[in-house]
């Protein structure tokens, strides 16, 4: 290829650029040349194809990996008659409110703990160190301690998934609380703001946006965590079930489960990211 | 009379060797313009931070009609370079937001809001969200803001830095307008040579290292302003371009060529 020939299409290296997903590049709605989205929807309906091609020729045993029909048979089955003594609307609201009642406790904790962190030196000493200590361990290394001292009700079931929560709610709004701009503060000031007239109407407004990411990164750890949550004397939930489908190697009830667990998964998210926008329109624009 | 006064001021950073400025004194009544000019490093933001109360003079003494400046305050209010409005907010919330630290009632903020939206003439624009504004209506936003809380006397760090020229002649005169409404004292540093004497009332000249004050000019131009005459026969009068010259060879007097 010579350049010149090159040279007549400035647009196609750049073209090809775009084609990837690059984070920072905005994704276009419309564009000649393939769209990310449109690799994606192929991706998942090759994986499908796949998944169904390999069902029907047998190469792996129904009882190991049952049909994609088999298991949106069972996707009705469950939602209409239900699978250990609950339908799949009761599981998926019993783990719903689990992660949800566990949100809320995980906000009432970590907001304050973030703007205590990112406010002032000392509480910056107290409960980083906690909090980063926190942060790494795996849910199922502390679930036997909590059942230990809290019992095998609901309560601990909650706490396992709030705890999963705490760090990332804390530690972003923390950094949001760090974040905020100086002159922002000061102009508060100098209009006659006392401190926590500052806190209340400036700090807490300009954090939102990192409370919110935290929000959202806190319910997928939460939502991951379910299943740890519900692994012991649960009688409901989605964890509960996949568990107990696995016991009697009903493997489509176990698929099945999974893939409603990603679906709420996405449909949390894409709900979030609403809010966001609605909530903070200015985040990204300043 | 309302005095704001800087007396042999200086300011010393933790960690540095030398004092950013030495011995200052400025001195702000009601109904002042006073500029600061100078070269970089000379110490005029970290002034206008003493008045504020945003720094802690090492020696001498800011204060406010007598009594020693220990912090920020409401009568001293502050419009930064960046505008610092906060986002969340429309247009009128933002101006009305010293009436709400206050708790004055909700109609009552409105209406003073636009009131003095309608002075920086933005008086269709209060339920703008910030983000809509352009960079000259934002500043406006923010002188409005600052006069919501009745100050006895404005701050203005480098207010007109991040406009373009266009803009910011214009924003001169709206400023002086403001000036001349709200009979506050001004305090305003800037790094524009004809801002300055279009603006002040005087013009204070600091030169680096460590910071100190070299010249002071009473330049006059805004009195005539003030008085009615148009803004474009005061920058096209002879004694104008005599002043500039003054002036500018004031601010780079001693410097190593």
């Amino acid at each position: 290829m010579t350049i010149s020939s090159y040279s007549e299409r400035p647009g196609a290296a750049i073209d090809k650029v775009d084609g990837l997903s690059v984070p920072w590049s905005r994704p276009s709605a419309r564009r000649k040349g393939i769209s990310a989205r449109a690799v994606s929807a192929v991706t998942i309906l090759l994986v499908l194809a796949a998944w169904a091609l390999s069902a029907r020729l047998q190469l792996v045993s129904p009882v190991f990996l049952p049909s994609p029909a088999a298991v949106w048979n069972k996707f009705i089955v469950v939602i209409k008659d239900g699978f250990v003594d609950a339908t799949l609307l009761q599981h998926a609201v019993a783990s719903l409110g689990r992660v949800f009642a566990a949100l809320v406790a995980a906000l009432l904790i970590g907001v304050p703990v973030g703007l205590v962190i990112g406010i002032s030196t000392v509480g910056r000493g107290i409960f980083d160190p906690l909090l980063e200590f926190l942060r790494p361990i795996p849910p199922l290394a502390y679930l036997p301690l909590v059942i230990i001292w809290f019992g095998i009700g609901e309560p601990s079931k909650i706490l396992v998934i709030a705890i999963a929560m705490l760090a990332p709610v804390a530690l972003s709004t923390a950094s949001g609380v760090r974040g905020v701009s100086k002159e922002r503060v000061n102009a508060a000031r100098s209009l006659g703001a006392t401190r926590a007239q500052v806190v209340r109407h400036v700090i807490l407004p300009s954090a939102l946006p990192s409370i919110l990411t935290g929000l959202r990164i806190a319910l997928g750890a939460g939502w991951s965590t379910l299943v740890a949550a519900e692994l012991v004397a649960a009688t409901r939930g989605l964890g509960f079930m996949i568990q107990s489908a696995a016991q009697f190697l009903v493997t489509d009830v176990v698929i099945m489960g999974i893939l409603v667990i990603a679906a709420i998964a996405f449909v949390l998210e894409f709900t979030i990211r609403r809010i966001e926008r609605a909530l903070v329109p200015w985040a990204g624009l300043e | 009379m309302p005095h704001l006064v800087l007396d042999k001021v200086s300011i010393h950073y933790d960690g540095q060797a030398a004092p950013a400025v030495e011995r200052v004194s400025i001195d702000v009544a009601k109904g002042d313009f006073v500029v600061l000019v100078g070269r970089s490093g000379c110490g005029k933001t970290s002034l206008l931070n003493v008045a504020a109360g945003l720094v802690t003079p090492s020696r001498g003494l800011a204060s406010t009609n007598g009594r020693p400046i220990t912090g920020p305050g409401s009568d001293r209010a502050v419009v930064f370079q960046n505008d610092a409005l906060f986002p969340w907010l429309t247009a009128r919330e933002n101006v009305a937001f010293a009436l709400r630290l206050r708790g004055v009632r909700q109609a009552e903020r409105a209406r003073r809001a636009d009131e003095l939206l309608g002075l920086v003439k933005l008086g269709d624009a209060g339920d703008k969200r910030i983000w809509e504004l352009s960079g000259g209506m934002r500043q406006r936003v923010g002188l409005a803001r600052a006069l919501a809380a009745e100050p006895q006397f404005l701050l203005l760090d480098e207010p007109l830095g991040a406009l373009d020229a266009l803009t910011r002649e214009r924003m001169q005169t709206t400023l002086l307008d403001l000036w001349t409404a709200s009979h506050v004292g001004v305090l305003m540093v800037t790094h524009g040579i004809e801002e300055a004497l279009v603006l002040a009332t005087r013009i204070v000249v600091l030169a680096p290292g460590p910071g100190r004050v070299v010249r002071s000019f009473e330049p006059g131009f805004s009195r005539r302003y003030a008085a009615g005459e148009a803004i474009r026969s005061i920058k096209t009068d002879p004694a104008f371009a005599a002043a500039r010259g003054e002036l500018t060879d004031a601010i780079f007097e001693g410097e190593a060529a």
